[in-house]
């Protein structure tokens, strides 16, 4: 343990399963109701999010749908405790978890964007070399099509000089 | 001498968090039978590999992914 005494609260965040039993509305009613008893526990809800019905992928209390709901908060430990306690006591939420999440500092995330933006750089400039190649490789079966066009000219001013020799002997032919 | 190809850890190189809910993500680093890949084979670092085996875990547990197949 660090000497430096913590703050007991930490960032947390509960992910729950609100059972198909309920119609959307009352579903919507029952995850107020867990959020009122995050709050009630002292916890401080700065996140929420909401899934929809959505189907599981395996049947939970004889669940094949589900209603999912997030909430984000802070609370202290023992309150975390007895939220938990509180929702796995409830018959209207047929499973939860609770998750600690790091917060991070403001260093970790000037890091953090420093090496997204070199990562886009480096992307930009992949895009870039990618472009360039293709624009060569165009370029280059540009001039070996129009070389093809010429050989093929030439192809075909041989045929004609050979059909004009070969009229020439003929008429000589037909002349004897 | 299968899988000798260096690859690049999926999370590191695109500066990711592995994360539970995100299960499309984590469905690339499952087999078939919904086992977990071990990081040899899907190439990611040990650090995100331990990360990634709990969110396939937790994801398991909220029923975002199954244990098995079926």
């Amino acid at each position: 343990m660090s000497k430096t005494k913590k703050s007991n609260i930490g960032h947390y965040e509960v992910l729950f399963i609100v059972p198909n039993r309920f119609t959307e509305d009352e579903a919507k009613q029952v995850i107020t109701a867990v959020e009122g008893v995050i709050t009630k526990n002292n916890g401080e809800i700065d996140y929420r999010e909401y899934w929809g019905k959505k189907k599981l992928a395996y049947e939970i209390k004889h669940n094949a749908y589900g209603y999912y709901a997030l909430a984000e908060f802070n609370a202290d430990k023992e309150a975390v405790a007895l939220i938990n306690q509180e929702l796995r006591l409830s018959n209207d939420v047929i499973r939860h978890q609770i998750i600690a999440k790091r917060v991070k500092s403001e260093e970790e995330i000037a890091k953090a964007k420093a090496i997204q933006e070199k990562i886009n750089a480096r992307k930009k400039e992949e895009e870039k070399l990618l472009k360039e190649k293709n624009e060569k490789g165009e370029n280059d079966s540009k001039e070996k099509r129009s070389k093809k066009t010429e050989t093929k000219k030439e192809e075909k001013s041989d045929a004609k000089e050979l059909d004009q020799k070969l009229e020439g002997i003929l008429s000589a032919k037909d002349l004897i | 001498m299968k899988n000798q190809k260096t690859k690049e850890c999926h999370f590191c190189v695109n500066n990711l968090e592995v994360d539970y809910k995100d299960v499309r993500t984590l469905r690339k680093f499952i087999n078939f039978y919904m086992k977990i890949l071990p990081g040899k084979r899907t190439g990611v670092c040990a650090w995100h590999q331990r990360k990634l085996a709990t969110a396939v875990k937790r994801a398991r547990v909220m029923a975002l992914l199954s244990a098995t197949h079926k």
